[in-house]
Parts: C-alpha cells; structure tokens; sequence
C-alpha cells in the first residue's frame, strides 16, 4: 500500500472549532477515499490558536520559532493539503492568513489542496471562491473545483447535513484522485544542489 | 581570532528617557565607540550603509576614513557595503583611497542590503538582486587586481582602457567578506573566489546558518582553496552585559521589548534561547561565543552589536569596557588554544602583502634559471 501525507491547516478558535470539526470531516472522507486507491494517508493537523503567539512574533522577527517551523514543514512536505478557516469579516481569519504570509513563497507549488469554511450563516458561503480559492492559487496550490463551505446550521438540520455530507464527500474524492495520483515535485533544495558559480557568472552573458 | 564590534548607525529613541540623539551626536558616538573599541583591545570596527532614515550612515568610507586618523591598530571594516546599488567603480576608488590613509587596516563586507526602495533610489531593479552582486562585484576585483579594465556587462556603462586610482595599497586589494542571511548563492560567490563569509545570525536561529555555513565551507574546498575548515567564516553576535546577570536583564529589557529591528515580538527570554543574544554576565558570553564556535567550527572573526536600540552612549561604552576586559580575552586564549594549526587567521594587510610576495618568488623561483640563485634571494 502506498503512504501519503495529508496536512490539515484550522484556522478555528474555539475549542473545539467549527473548522476544526469540518477540518476532520474532510480528513476522514479523504482518507477513506483513498483507502480504496490503495494509498493508506497519515493526517497530520496544525491547529493555528496553539501557533497564534509563534506567527505574531514571525511577523515582527522574520523568523519561525520551532513549532511554527515544525508546522510550516508539515504542511511544505505534505502529499495533500486541507485548509479550514473561519469566516471573519467577510473572508479567511487573519490569524489563517498569517501562516499563509510566513510560508516559503514556493511550499505549496503543484500541492492538491481542499479548500474549506465555517460561518455563522449561509451568506459567507461564497468565501471560498472569492477570498480561499484566489489565495491558494496565487501560491501555485492546485485546488480542487469543490470547495466545501459549513453554516453553523449544517452540522444539526439533518437535510441541511446530507447537502454538507454529499459536499465532503465530493470534495474529498477529488481530492484524494490528485493525491494517489502523487504527481507533486518537490523543487530542488538549493543548499543541498547548489548552482555552480560559472553559472551564476555565465547567466550574465 | 578577530574579535570587534559592528554597528547598524540607528538614531532610535532610548525608550527609559524618551530622548532622540540628533544625527551629529549619533555620528559622532560611533566615532566615539570605533576609538574605545581599539582602547579596549577589540581588532575591528565595521559600520554599515544606509541610505534611510532612522539610520546616519550613508558614507561609510568618509567615517572609516575619520576613524582612520585617530585610530593605531584597528582594523576598518563594512556591515556591510552595498555592492547592488553602490557603482562598482566607486567602491574600488573609495575603498583603494581609504587603504592608503588607513595604511592597510581595511576590508569590507558585501552585502546586497535590506531596503527595498534602495534599488529603484539608486536606479537598480530589485530583482535583479543576485545578479548586480555577481556582475558587479565581479568588476570590482578586476579593477583592483588590473591596471587597465576593458569591461562590458549588463548593469552599467561599459569602461574602455579605465584605470581605477589610486591603485591597492602595496599592490593587493583588501580583504573581501561577502554577507548573507539568507542567500546560498552569496556564500557560493563567497567560496568561488576565495574571500571570506560573514553569516549575521544574530535575529535568526542559528540552524539555518549552520546550512549556509556548511555549504560556503564545503563549496570554498571545492573550489580548490583549501580544506573546508580552513575557509574564512566570521560571525555576528550581540550581547548586553552586566557582571551581575539578573541586573543585565533588568536594564537591557526596555531595550529590547521596544528595538526597532525585533521588539514587541518574543520575549527577551524567548529570544535568547533562539538567537545568539546573550544578556548576562560575561561568563555567560563567554559561554555562548564557544558555542558558536563548537555548532559553526573553527571560524575567523567575532563582531558583536552593542549600540542599537537606542543604548545611550555611556552604556554602550560601559559595554565595550567588559567586552574588552572581561570577555575578549578570555575568548581569544581559547579559540587560540583550540584551533588547529592548519586552520588560518583571518586575512589582513600585511598577511594578504607577505602571501602576494610569497607568490611572487615563487613565481620567479619557476621562472629564473636554476644558474642564478641569488636573483631569487635578491627579491
């Protein structure tokens, strides 16, 4: 069987969150969805409330402490990627976007990525489209078409959760085909392969 | 084993008074603190450039060249100079002309700065960054080691039979180290000509240094200059001393919660475990320079920070006392002791002028007939 790595970023505050219930939802159906292409995925969750303190202080610093670092390798050398937030202010939380902003500009390049939101009602269920999504794609993610949004409302009504329950499973089998798949290259290390300097010399030509 | 200070030039407001230096008194303190630098038995001074506010220096070598007339030993260093939006050309005449008034007692750093509007200020393209440093930092060894340049490159207008004045003191360029934070083309720049790598770690984990170290060491022996430990690696640190401990941290804390550069972010304690900082005692410093040496390996020359954030000036040269007292010399008998016969000192004037006389024989030993020996003695 083949091992993938799938990374959870939540962006949710309460304890437990919204995101962080939808967060797990995605996760199992992935897995599960991938269990039967034969790939077994460990899931690893990066709560950002434990990172709040750590990605305030990159700002300032420009550097991560360790768990950030730790985290910000979770998520760089996954096989896969889901991304919760909350819906603050008619888009992704702050603190969501603040990890985003203290990644490696290419740790995301070519990942299979879900995006998700929670808000307190129907009407932010755009914000997937118009805040997550853009976002992702600028950092060259590769998104899959559905995004799974959950009102405060979906997770009792019980029609309301069949609509959440098809929207989960739709957007994890998309996502799980991009991570079987396993086209993802990871880019070069340049301490590990450096560029020859004649080359760096010779560029100029 | 090199050991001496180097100062970014901020005019910050001390936040225990709320006073501002003006420019005159900041300008004039770094003279101040170059000159107790020597007094103490520190071996360097370095100034950085600057073309913003809150920082004075933007002219380095008329500073160094100050510093220069009323200094003996002290060798006058860069933190670095800016060799992307600075004419490479200048560089070779300011820094040849500062050779002769300093009688040798000159290197420099390169760097490629950390402001961004610098480049589009001084007509350069940001990303362009790696390459202005290779091209023009190319030139610039050329028109130290060539009596006539004919050059043609990407960056600026060509030269035609151009000769650089005045021309290296004794005939030798001063010493180049190159500075990055970040970069692992720098360091392979570095390693490729020879010259030395500077790594200022100081607001960042040193993890990420070792890399940029390891691959400057690694790449300098590729290059065909000698074993990797042998390579030219000097390090930042930064400390704030007081021979009791607690008391250290009591007076640097307001300094340091309110610094330009880190402040209202981690904790000083936080910081300290992380980064190179040490506030405390000088055993203490002591302590956490050896470190350096036992991650980073035998290395070159130590600069510390020491004037920033606002430290008045009394401070700070409270601060050189203990350095140069209490701290330097113990730090020097052991890195002595400790280094390997094999692995150099860092290059100076008068070494880098025994080297090229050295290479000079040689030279000449190959060339002149086994039948006339004393042509040889003669030089």
């Amino acid at each position: 069987m083949t091992a993938r790595r799938i990374a959870v970023v939540s962006g949710g505050l309460g304890q437990p969150s919204g995101s962080r219930l939808l967060a797990d939802r995605l996760a199992g159906a992935t897995r599960d969805h991938l269990l039967e292409r034969g790939v077994d995925a460990a899931v690893d969750v990066v709560e950002l409330r434990e990172l709040a303190r750590d990605l305030a202080d990159h700002l300032v610093t420009g550097f991560p402490s360790p768990a950030l670092a730790a985290a910000l390798r979770t998520v760089a050398d996954a096989d896969g990627l889901i991304a919760v937030s909350p819906v603050f202010s008619a888009s992704y939380s702050g603190l969501f976007k603040t990890f985003f902003d203290v990644l490696d500009r290419d740790a995301l390049t070519d990942l299979p990525t879900l995006v998700a939101a929670t808000g307190g009602s129907a009407r932010h269920s755009l914000v997937t489209e118009h805040a997550l999504r853009p976002l992702l794609t600028y950092l060259k993610a590769v998104v899959v078409p559905t995004a799974v949004f959950a009102a405060t409302d979906d997770f009792g009504a019980d029609d309301a959760d069949v609509a959440l329950g098809s929207r989960i499973e739709r957007a994890a089998r998309q996502l799980a085909e991009l991570v079987s798949a396993g086209s993802r290259t990871v880019p070069d290390d340049p301490f590990d392969a450096p560029v020859d300097f004649e080359r760096l010399l010779g560029r100029l030509g | 084993m090199q050991f001496g200070v180097f100062t970014v030039g901020d005019v910050t407001t001390d936040p225990t008074t709320g006073r501002t230096p003006t420019e005159a008194e900041r300008i004039k303190a770094m003279v101040t603190i170059a000159q107790k630098a020597e007094e103490v038995g520190l071996d360097v001074f370095a100034t950085g450039e600057h073309h913003n506010p809150p920082f004075v220096p933007s002219s380095p070598t008329t500073m160094l060249g100050y510093v220069a007339a009323r200094t003996e030993r002290l060798i006058l260093s860069t933190s670095t100079t800016l060799i992307t939006t600075n004419d490479p050309v200048k560089i070779a005449e300011d820094f040849a002309m500062l050779q002769h008034l300093a009688d040798g007692r000159v290197d420099l750093m390169m760097g490629r700065g950390n402001t961004g509007p610098v480049y589009p200020w001084f007509g350069k393209d940001i990303t362009k960054g790696i390459e202005l440093a290779v091209e023009n930092y190319d030139l610039l060894r050329r028109l130290w080691r060539e009596d006539v340049v004919d050059w043609k490159g990407r960056f600026r207008t060509p030269l035609r039979g151009f000769t650089s004045t005045p021309r290296p003191l004794d005939g030798v360029p001063p010493f180049v180290w190159h500075g990055s934070i970040r970069s692992p083309e720098i360091a392979e720049q570095a390693a490729y000509y020879g010259d030395g790598f500077f790594a200022n770690h100081i607001f960042w984990p040193r993890e990420h240094f070792r890399r940029l170290i390891e691959l400057y060491r690694t790449r300098f022996e590729h290059y065909g200059h000698g074993s990797a430990d042998q390579a030219v690696v000097g390090l930042g640190g930064q400390v704030f001393l007081h021979r009791n401990s607690q008391e250290a941290v009591r007076r640097f804390r307001p300094y340091f919660d309110n610094a330009p550069v880190y402040g209202h972010g981690p904790s000083l304690e936080d910081f300290t475990e992380m980064t190179p900082l040490t506030v405390g005692s000088p055993a203490e410093a002591i302590d956490k320079t050896m470190g350096f040496r036992e991650y980073f390996g035998d290395y070159q020359r130590q600069l510390f920070l020491v004037d920033h954030a606002g430290l008045p000036l009394k401070t700070v040269l409270e601060q050189l006392d203990l350095l140069g007292e209490e701290v330097v010399p113990t730090l020097r008998k052991e890195f002595d002791a400790l280094r390997p016969a094999h692995v150099p000192e860092a290059p100076t004037h008068r070494s880098l002028v025994a080297a090229a006389r050295a290479a000079g024989e040689a030279r000449a030993a190959i060339e002149v007939p086994v039948a006339e020996p004393d042509a040889v003695v003669a030089r």
